[in-house]
């Protein structure tokens, strides 16, 4: 049996069908791919909502379901921190720690009603109540309150200098990974009319359009203000009125409270309180090699599926032979070709899912120097010389063959309907094939002499960009250019901020931010590394990055696509593929698009009985 | 002598210091510390990227963070090691600690192995040179020598954990599957015992028929899955290994020598009735170790009292006989713990890990499972070193076997046996020694890619990850135990030459 990645498709639809009810433009009724139609009809058996469905369990069984992210070992509780931030540390911590989001299989934001429930009150000024589940506690028993949420807008608010951030821009006084955004957006912090509320407030002083993942997940308070010999109560008092002397002690434990110092050695099970359906296992972590997650007893929503999940810190090298050996369950492997040859041997005993991811490849033009800078005939005749369709048919088909050209750069091949409705505006699907003909007009009218050189960078080794610039210079070379493959390690160091390049090639990896593209496409953002400028586009991403209203976020994105295509800001070419594996005795394993990885709904997991 | 040993740690101490300066240099230029967060599109990226470079020092000059990380290593005199965290905060002394105890888990068996195996190897091609046995042996030898570790370690994994753990979960072995097993140990027997070419097939025959016979009877009793083996076999093979150990080392001849092996075996088993509850459920591993020492040191005893003339012979060959009952009396242990053990773990060897997660046996069910994890690492391991010693002690050997005063022991009438073992055997030794010291040194730093592709956490994966991400701390906590390794197994190779050789010391 072999799912294929239809399922984001139509969980991609219903997302659309949810978010763009008010916006449907005629052009997303247009007539779907038949493969896809062909595809989804064959599959509809599969789940079609992004989030996670109810599975119906009720109690957990007793048991021991085993994953690997890699061979990163654990870092520590708090993964909030520069140096414990990984998607290795996360996926341990985001099954102990819940919130009231997170993301689905196409990237969509699901809301975690167990968690509890929030919604904009008022959209211009922007006010969001929040009001947690009146059963939440951590595992400690402790209610989940209003000063957890506070305790969370404090590290991301206050300065070294013990004042509510100015810009963000300031010297942060807890060391959080996230900087001080939120307290920049929100500089009163949420509102609430107790220690132990419920309920609560945040007042945006501005419009921000990705209000609804600025809100992270919270760490007890209740364990800071014990380890530093007060009260909830008082904790609450000193970060509403900025007190250092306290404040100084909770960074403190803050900062080097909850990491592990020491791999195997657990915390304090008293430090390190669960909110999520599991929580650490006793003795459960053994250095360098796994680390052993139990059901959460006094979890308040659907309890876990199966009583322990293991992780184990194994190299991606290893998964397929453990997979089939039984030593892991559920798997993620690198997405090669050879990877998935070798899981469809394994026949009936594995299932595999294959799809694309939230990162994506591509091709971005150089415009501080060099021969694209000026000309737009220059790069349009490249653009008509780059062999998209022929990349993508040689190189990632045979990993995923759902694969296809992306003609986007906000929006996913995945995200159907968006994407359809987006890129029928946006662009014309001039260079869908491969034009030697117009390419060579384009470049005669650049006036460029034959034999000019193209410098394609890249983060080398990686075998896969080599094999694309391999193709583009087969392509290419024909028209006039000659392509160099300047692929360095030292790429992002050297050749990047340097401009030594024509054309760099890399990938994006989606944040599942609206407005996390303003730094790559306005004018002076720092990852607007080729130096583009273009009105439009700036104006666009004003007006879209400062507001909430999901409509003109499409119609700005709309605007700010055509533009990039018009202006020829750089060569989208496809989502990468993801690759994930698992035993067929396990029920509800669903892999995801999104960074948290296959293991998002380790939860739901159950073997069959 | 210790005037020779002080100046040489005196150098060596030097050579580790500049060594270190030069390691910690190439380290921190090796590459971009920053690399990931440059490709970051966080919006507090230049927070971010300060905040590594201030953690780490990057700012300093190279020489400046030498001489911090330096000071740090300087207060382990004062009893107080500070070898610094890593870039993800970890602290370096304790993930040393931990990766060290790990690697040496995972090489101190492939070593012994190693060294018994390619030694015995490499005298009987030796002895046997230009046979059949020899050929083969010299080209498996460059086989294994060139052998890629992870694709070996890949075909290992599929032959020897997933379908071994196939069929062991029937247990059955079909009748060309005895026939196989049969074939080769009796074509390997019979070259390795050599003699005419009648008497090869005789031998190969007799092994044959053996072989198939006791495995188509355990076959038959269900023994691969409910495997037994009980106090008389315990008692049958040590004293097999008694005879065989004097056969070899004395000679059957000197019977008081013979007598002392024998009645070691014998105390032996019996001390296994006597011991038996501790040893069933032992509390730790002292407990073993403690009776193990225990067990040595009352058979060398035995082999004091029985000796007489050859007192000195005696005592050593009842120690070895001692301690070979010691591993018998384990294996009958863990060769009953085996269905049990089944029961728990039903596929026993894991492709990764150096242990079950959440394991849950008792003592010896835990011994099992880890032991099960060590197979597969400790053969590859053990295939490439035993290829590089039996090429070493062949041609050293074969040196020995030349020399004059080997043919003056041959022509003063002695037999083969005492030729080898007693003139020849201990001068070949010499340069194996020197080869054994540094090569287990480099075992320690070397095991990178065997590690990595078995999931254990050693000194390999600790260098590797921290050369990944440009982290000096745990490269330098790497070099400082395998350079003080490296250095120290030099030292004793050299203070044993020169304890050997009076011509070394000057």
């Amino acid at each position: 049996m072999k799912i294929r990645r239809a399922s984001a498709a139509v969980a991609a639809v219903a997302a659309g069908a949810l978010l763009f009810s008010a916006c449907s433009s005629p052009a997303a009724d247009d007539e779907p791919q038949t493969e896809d139609t062909a595809a989804e009809s064959m599959e509809t058996e599969q789940i079609s909502d992004p989030c996670k469905v109810d599975t119906g369990t009720t109690e957990t069984a007793e048991g021991e379901v085993k994953y690997s992210v890699g061979e990163d070992e654990f870092l520590g509780y708090n993964t909030l921190t520069p140096e414990t931030y990984s998607t290795y540390n996360s996926a341990v911590t985001e099954r102990i720690q819940g919130l009231f989001w997170y993301f689905g299989v196409d990237g969509t934001i699901c809301h975690d009603e167990n968690f509890g429930t929030y919604e904009a009150i008022s959209e211009d000024p922007l006010q969001v109540r929040y009001t947690i589940a009146d059963d939440a506690v951590w595992s400690d028993g402790t209610p989940i309150t209003y000063a957890d949420f506070l305790l969370d807008w404090a590290t991301q608010a206050i300065t070294a200098d013990g004042a509510v951030t100015e810009d963000a821009s300031e010297e942060a006084l807890f060391n959080s990974i996230s900087g001080l955004t939120l307290g920049d957006y929100v500089p009163d912090g949420p509102q609430a009319d107790a220690a132990d509320a419920k309920t609560f407030q945040y007042d945006y002083e501005r419009v921000y359009a990705d209000w609804e993942i600025l809100v992270s997940t919270p760490l007890p308070a209740h364990v800071v203000a014990e380890q530093i010999g007060i009260t909830t109560e008082e904790l609450v008092t000193a970060i509403q009125e900025v007190d250092m002397d306290v404040l100084e002690d909770a960074v403190e434990f803050w900062n080097t409270g909850w990491l592990s110092e020491t791999p195997g050695e657990l915390p304090d099970p008293a430090l390190v309180p669960s909110s999520g359906p599991y929580m650490f296992k006793e003795d459960g972590w053994v250095a360098g090699q796994s680390i052993t997650l139990t059901a959460n007893e006094n979890y308040w929503g659907p309890p876990a599926a199966t009583q322990d999940v293991t992780f184990r810190f194994a190299a991606a090298d290893t998964h397929v032979q453990a997979l089939q050996n039984g030593d892991l369950d559920v798997i993620e492997p690198q997405a090669t070709v050879d990877t998935v040859d070798q899981l469809e041997q394994l026949g009936s005993q594995v299932t595999v899912t294959t799809g694309q991811t939230l990162t994506w490849e591509h091709l971005d033009f150089n415009f501080n120097n060099g021969i694209f800078s000026e000309s737009l005939d220059a790069r349009e005749a490249f653009a008509y010389c780059v062999p998209r369709q022929k990349i993508v048919d040689d190189l990632i088909k045979p990993i995923d063959d759902t694969a296809v050209v992306m003609n986007a750069r906000e929006v996913f091949p995945f995200q159907t309907e968006k994407y359809d409705e987006i890129v029928a505006e946006s662009y014309d699907g001039r260079y869908d094939e491969v034009d030697l003909e117009t390419a060579k007009e384009k470049f005669a009218a650049a006036g460029l002499e034959e034999g000019t050189e193209v410098r394609i960078g890249y983060s080398a080794p990686n075998p896969r960009r080599a094999d694309e610039i391999a193709s583009i210079k087969a392509s290419c070379d024909q028209v006039g250019f000659d392509i160099v493959d300047t692929g360095s390690p030292e790429f992002f160091d050297k050749d990047l901020p340097n401009g030594d390049y024509e054309v760099a090639l890399f990938a994006w990896a989606g944040s599942g931010q609206k407005a996390s593209g303003q730094n790559i496409y306005a004018t002076g953002q720092p990852q607007n590394y080729g130096g583009y400028s273009d009105e439009v586009v700036d104006e666009a991403w004003e007006t879209l990055a400062s507001t909430a209203d999901e409509a003109v976020h499409v119609e700005q994105t709309k605007v700010i696509e055509k533009q990039l295509w018009d202006t020829l800001f750089g060569i989208p070419l496809f989502a990468h593929p993801g690759v994930g594996a698992y035993s067929s005795d396990l029920e509800n394993v669903r892999d995801t698009a999104a960074q948290s990885g296959i293991v998002w709904n380790a939860e739901q997991w159950a073997r069959a009985s | 002598m210790l005037k020779f040993i002080l100046r040489r740690l005196g150098i060596s101490a030097l050579v580790l210091l500049a060594a270190s300066f030069l390691m910690f240099v190439l380290t921190v230029n090796s590459g971009d510390p920053l690399k990931d967060l440059r490709e970051s599109n966080a919006d507090n990226k230049q927070q971010l990227i300060d905040a590594r470079v201030d953690h780490m020092g990057l700012d300093d000059p190279d020489v400046v963070r030498y001489v911090d990380w330096l000071a740090g290593v300087g207060q382990c005199f004062t009893g107080t090691c500070d070898l610094g965290t890593t870039v993800t905060g970890a602290n370096v002394l304790d993930l040393t600690a931990q990766a060290a105890t790990s690697t040496l888990r995972l090489v101190t068996a492939a070593t012994l192995l190693a060294i018994v195996v390619g030694i015995a190897v490499g005298i009987i091609s030796a002895i046997r040179q230009y046979s059949g046995f020899d050929y083969s042996v010299t080209f498996l030898a460059f086989l294994f020598f060139s052998l890629p570790v992870f694709w070996a370690a890949v075909l290992l994994k599929e032959y020897g954990a997933i379908r071994f753990n196939d069929w062991i979960a029937g247990g059955d072995m079909k009748p060309l599957m005895i026939f196989g097993t049969a074939a080769v140990a009796g074509v390997v027997v019979g070259a390795v015992l050599g003699g005419s070419w009648r008497r090869i097939l005789s031998t190969g025959a007799v092994t044959f028929a053996f072989v198939a016979l006791v495995l188509w009877v355990l076959n038959a009793l269900d023994w691969f899955r409910n495997p037994f083996f009980g106090l008389g076999m315990v008692l049958l093979t040590s004293l097999g290994a008694a005879v065989l150990v004097t056969a070899i080392v004395a000679g059957l001849g000197n019977r008081r020598v013979l007598y002392a092996a024998l009645t070691t075996a014998v105390v032996g088993t019996l001390s296994y009735l006597a011991f038996a509850g501790i040893l069933l459920e032992p509390s730790s591993w002292w407990v073993l170790i403690g009776l193990f020492l225990l067990a040595v040191v009352v058979s060398i005893g035995i082999g004091a009292a029985w000796g007489g003339y050859a007192r000195k012979q005696a005592m050593l060959i009842s120690g070895i006989t001692g301690a070979i009952t010691s591993l018998v009396i384990v294996f009958d242990i863990l060769v009953a713990s085996w269905a049990s053990f089944l029961q728990l773990k039903s596929r026993p060897i894991s492709t990764i890990g150096s242990e079950t997660p959440n394991f849950s046996g008792d003592f010896w069910e835990s011994v099992l499972d880890t032991g099960m994890q060590l197979v597969l690492p400790t053969v590859v391991l053990t295939l490439i070193s035993v290829a590089s010693y039996s090429r070493y002690t062949r041609s050293s050997m074969l040196e020995v076997m030349n020399q004059d005063y080997v043919r003056t022991a041959r022509s003063k009438g002695l037999s083969e046996r005492a030729v080898v073992t007693k003139h020849a055997f201990r001068n070949a030794l010499i340069p194996i020694t020197t080869i054994v010291a540094f090569d287990f040194a480099g075992l320690i730093g070397g095991a990178v890619i065997t590690e990595s592709v078995f999931g254990w956490k050693g000194m390999g994966a600790m260098f590797r990850e921290g050369l990944d991400r440009v982290d000096p701390a745990p490269v330098m906590a790497f070099f400082l135990v395998t350079g003080t390794a490296a250095i120290l197994m030099n030292m004793l190779a050299d203070i044993a030459y020169a304890y050997l050789d009076p011509r070394i010391r000057r």
